[in-house]
């Protein structure tokens, strides 16, 4: 029995330690937050200044300009910090967007010629808006592709390295539960910014429908599965949700958009 | 840790002093466990491994030796399952998304100072059967008189 009470003292003092440092913002002390986020830039760096190098950057006012609008439209109505969201468009004709580390929001031309309407398009932003907001590209590259790698990244690691990590982040899939969450929280940002959800669920459709016929290479599309069943969660996550609607650009800004995107393509 | 340190022919019931050979051998069982604590940091399981090694291989030997073997081995079990448990947590913060809490933090500087204890208490406890002298620890000294009678 006093051996007993004795082992229970044991295991007490363990969690009674414990309990006691844990009382402490380690996390605060040890400036945790501040190094991650540290990482998280310099990742953004090396990612955009490779895209930057690689790629045509779109810096119009037609193009860049108006997707600008959009994306601050929605940042507005929901609260987000528009400043900390870099927006770039790349002149490509591929159906695509994604998000690098540090609020990079990448839109590739080929997206927009695609959208038949300003709320398709939105509800791609959204969708990519909720990655940077739920944090879902540091989660995805932690998980594939290791902390200790990234940090080394940032160190002047392999080049070799950073290309892998960049064709994971724009042309491969999140987790099937990060992709659901995105869209049911881009429903939330579409709603809150008065703009229809049901035409982004008819983009999912649509493009999972025509895959086969669309001679462009539909990357939004392949690099997001299970679209259908998508498309069907967010018109049931809608459903019976007050939604107001209104344009944001005008049908001349909208004509402009797909006139250029269209050329440029 | 307490530790309890008596002259063998007194309190700890060993009516005999132990040879030369003896005290190599109980000692060796700590440094056993030491070498592997450290060998073992990263996989905690190899700690207790090691250790139950050079227990089976002495567990005939005499009663002294089996006596610091069993006592090596059982303070083994206490830092594999509180090494276990932040071995695992933090292979999750590193290869999935889990984040870097205060919790812990506060955990591997709790696991780290049982360790660190349990390193010098082994280290203290392997100088002293060297010399033939019993060292019985609080609470798994009493557990490793149940398990080897005298």
């Amino acid at each position: 029995m006093k051996l007993f009470l004795k082992f229970l003292l044991l295991v007490a003092l363990f969690f009674a330690s414990w309990f006691v440092l844990r009382q402490v913002d380690w996390v605060t002390l040890l400036k945790v937050k501040q190094m991650t986020r540290t990482t998280e830039e310099k990742l953004g760096n090396l990612f955009w200044e490779m895209l930057d190098q690689t790629e045509d950057i779109d810096h119009s006012q037609e193009v860049a300009g108006t997707i600008d609008s959009l994306l601050t439209h929605l940042c507005k109505a929901n609260a987000i910090d528009r400043e900390k969201i870099k927006l770039h468009v790349v002149d490509k004709d591929m159906v695509n967007a994604f998000t690098l580390p540090d609020a990079h929001l990448v839109i590739l031309t080929g997206l927009v010629n695609e959208s038949e309407n300003e709320a398709e398009l939105l509800g791609v932003i959204a969708h990519e808006l909720a990655h940077v907001e739920k944090n879902h590209v540091m989660k995805k590259l932690v998980k594939e592709i290791g902390l200790s790698v990234l940090i080394s990244m940032t160190q002047g690691g392999s080049g070799e390295t950073v290309r892998q990590a960049m064709q994971l982040l724009t042309s491969s899939a999140y987790d099937r539960e990060l992709e659901r969450e995105a869209d049911l929280t881009a429903v939330d940002f579409l709603i809150k910014a008065e703009v229809d959800p049901e035409p982004f669920a008819n983009f999912l459709y649509r493009l999972s429908e025509n895959e086969e016929h669309i001679p462009r290479q539909v990357f939004w599309i392949t690099t997001h599965p299970d679209s259908k069943e998508r498309a069907e969660n967010i018109i049931n996550y809608m459903k019976g949700r007050d939604i107001h609607k209104k344009s944001i650009l005008t049908p001349e800004e909208w004509g402009k958009l797909k006139e250029k995107t269209a050329s440029e393509d | 840790m307490e530790l309890f340190e008596r002259p063998v022919a007194q309190a700890s019931g060993f009516s005999y002093e132990p040879g030369e050979h003896e005290s190599e051998k109980a000692s060796n069982s700590y440094l056993m466990s030491l070498i592997a604590l450290m060998g073992g940091l990263p996989l905690p399981i190899i700690n207790l491994i090691a250790t139950f090694i050079f227990y089976m291989g002495n567990r005939n030997g005499t009663h002294f030796v089996r006596w610091h073997c069993t006592q090596a081995l059982l303070s083994q079990f206490s830092l594999l399952f509180m090494n276990s448990f932040g071995f695992w947590w933090t292979v999750s913060i590193v290869f999935t998304d889990r984040e870097i809490t205060s919790d812990w933090i506060a955990y591997v500087i709790t696991v780290i100072l049982f360790n660190v204890t349990e390193f010098i208490a082994t280290i203290y406890t392997a100088v002293q059967t060297r010399k033939g002298r019993h060292v019985s620890w609080w609470f798994y000294g009493e557990l490793t008189d149940l398990l080897c009678p005298r």
